[in-house]
């Protein structure tokens, strides 16, 4: 791919960004919603710039990146591991398909006053309620993936000597590459959406905290900075993840 | 080397009814011997070399290699297959290199026993391309050597030049014989061309409309090393040729 094109990719991506910007712009220059309720984007950004700057600020935004890359490391472990662990053995299919079933429809949000009460009001119940939305659907794209891997790959590696068990790991994993990252990124942001919504409803620090406090405090500039924030880690974090995902599946057949 | 002792192979449809695919099949491959296996598609010959190799079981009878009976895929016996099965994630070294360190060859060792044989199939300068970087033909050319690289002293060749264009297939099948010119191998090659495995082999099974009997076995006696522009204008070729043709559009069959 030439610069110029990836350049003009680039800026094609950022145009529908720069509208809403504009929009939003327009909307608070108008009139028509009071500033003290909309604050103009200007506002917003400089009030993020500033706070960039703050400690108390980046400590609540480690807090929540802590927790969105501890829920979503063990969601990709877990789901994996069950995924491929489904296709290789027919006693987990067994067991994992019919749990699958019934928890992945559930709306997760409701188990967190439960989470809270035996996870406490710390980290671990956030983590929990990441871990509980993200696996599902890495867990059912790494299923899937799996059992769809051409049989041929792994007789190709156990005529050459490698074992049922590591085949399932070294070939059937690695053949299902494309589908297990697919399954991360959705994992990825859903991990990005509940932590944000865990700290929104209960907790003492975090970006979601943050937000919730200075709209109780009718802080409006300030309620939108951890939006922008959420919206620019997530944005950094799909970049982030797509970069990996083009280098690890840099053998396969393009997608598109 | 190998024998296949009165083989059936029966496998449950969809429809919960059973399909006899094989039927009391029963064949002696001596070492070194280069048969192949030839019959309409559907009845079976693939299945029959799946048997052969240890990766699906039979419904009754056996399979001995050197007296052993086959319970499972061994690096003894190297498949080839059609759709070529190389690993996407792995470059053409190391999908060569694979076999090798599967049977726990260090990785100096196998590296350059990998690059002979990349040399040896002619793909030299290649060592670090993506097997979807390459050509059908380049692709087999990998995936023979993938095979060759752990040391089977029988090689099972599933319809392995099925894939590619009639140029490329000729020029593969004089490179199969070359390679087999010099180290000998049992092979047992699927095919449902009667030119193709009149050309390779020593002997020729055909097999008939599912479920795959054994119809009749050609001796090939024709001298080698073979060149097809010299067999091609060769009477005694033209005659294997044509009587094989005769026994695979049996009218009766035809309407069976």
């Amino acid at each position: 791919m030439t610069f110029t094109r990836r350049a003009s990719e680039i800026a094609i991506g950022i145009l529908p960004i720069a509208l809403v910007i504009a929009l939003w712009h327009a909307i608070a220059a108008s009139g028509i919603a009071p500033a003290v309720l909309l604050p103009p984007p200007g506002a917003v950004f400089a009030r993020l710039i500033e706070q960039a700057g703050s400690r108390q600020f980046l400590d609540n935004a480690a807090v929540t990146l802590y927790r969105l890359f501890a829920g979503f490391s063990i969601a990709v472990v877990v789901g994996v591991t069950l995924g491929v662990a489904a296709t290789g053995s027919k006693a987990v299919e067994g067991i994992v398909k019919p749990l699958v079933r019934v928890l992945a429809p559930l709306p997760k949000v409701a188990l967190y006053p439960a989470m809270i009460l035996m996870l406490g009001f710390d980290d671990a119940s956030k983590i929990a309620l990441v871990v509980a939305d993200a696996v599902f659907p890495i867990l059912l794209a790494t299923y899937q993936g799996t059992s769809a891997v051409d049989n041929k790959l792994v007789w190709s590696a156990r005529a050459a000597g490698c074992t049922p068990r590591r085949a399932l790991f070294t070939v059937v994993l690695m053949a299902a590459l494309p589908s297990v990252l697919t399954g991360c990124r959705i994992g990825l942001i859903i991990s990005c959406i509940v932590v944000f919504l865990a700290e929104m409803i209960t907790s003492t620090d975090g970006l979601g905290y943050l937000l919730v406090r200075a709209g109780r405090n009718f802080e409006t500039v300030d309620m939108f900075v951890p939006l922008i924030s959420i919206s620019i880690l997530g944005l950094t974090l799909n970049a982030a993840f797509n970069a990996l995902r083009k280098w690890l599946l840099r053998g396969f057949a393009e997608e598109s | 080397m190998i024998s296949i002792e009165r083989l059936s192979k029966a496998f449950d449809t969809a429809r919960g009814t059973s399909h006899l695919a094989l039927s009391d099949i029963s064949l002696d491959v001596a070492g070194g011997e280069f048969v192949s296996i030839l019959g309409p598609s559907g009845c079976g010959k693939s299945t029959l070399l799946y048997i052969v190799g240890g990766f699906v079981p039979p419904s009754s009878g056996a399979v001995r290699v050197q007296g052993a009976a086959v319970t499972g895929p061994g690096p003894d016996r190297g498949p080839v297959f059609q759709e070529f099965a190389l690993f996407p994630w792995k470059t053409v070294l190391g999908n060569v290199m694979y076999g090798l360190l599967e049977q726990g060859a260090p990785k100096k060792i196998a590296e350059d026993r990998a690059r002979a044989l990349i040399e040896m199939v002619h793909l030299k300068g290649y060592e670090n391309f993506y097997p979807k970087e390459l050509s059908g033909g380049m692709k087999q050319r990998v995936a023979i050597a993938r095979t060759l690289a752990y040391g089977p002293s029988i090689l099972l060749m599933d319809e392995p030049f099925g894939a590619l264009d009639a140029h490329t297939r000729t020029g593969m099948q004089h490179e199969l014989l070359e390679i087999w010119e010099r180290d000998r191998k049992t092979v047992l090659f699927v095919t449902h061309s009667v030119e193709e495995a009149v050309f390779l082999s020593d002997r020729v099974v055909v097999l008939t409309r599912s479920p795959g009997r054994i119809k009749e076995i050609s001796r090939i006696d024709l001298p080698r090393p073979r060149r097809r522009a010299e067999l091609l204008v060769d009477r005694r070729y033209q005659d294997y040729v044509v009587a094989i043709e005769k026994l695979m559009d049996d009218p009766a069959e035809v309407r069976a």
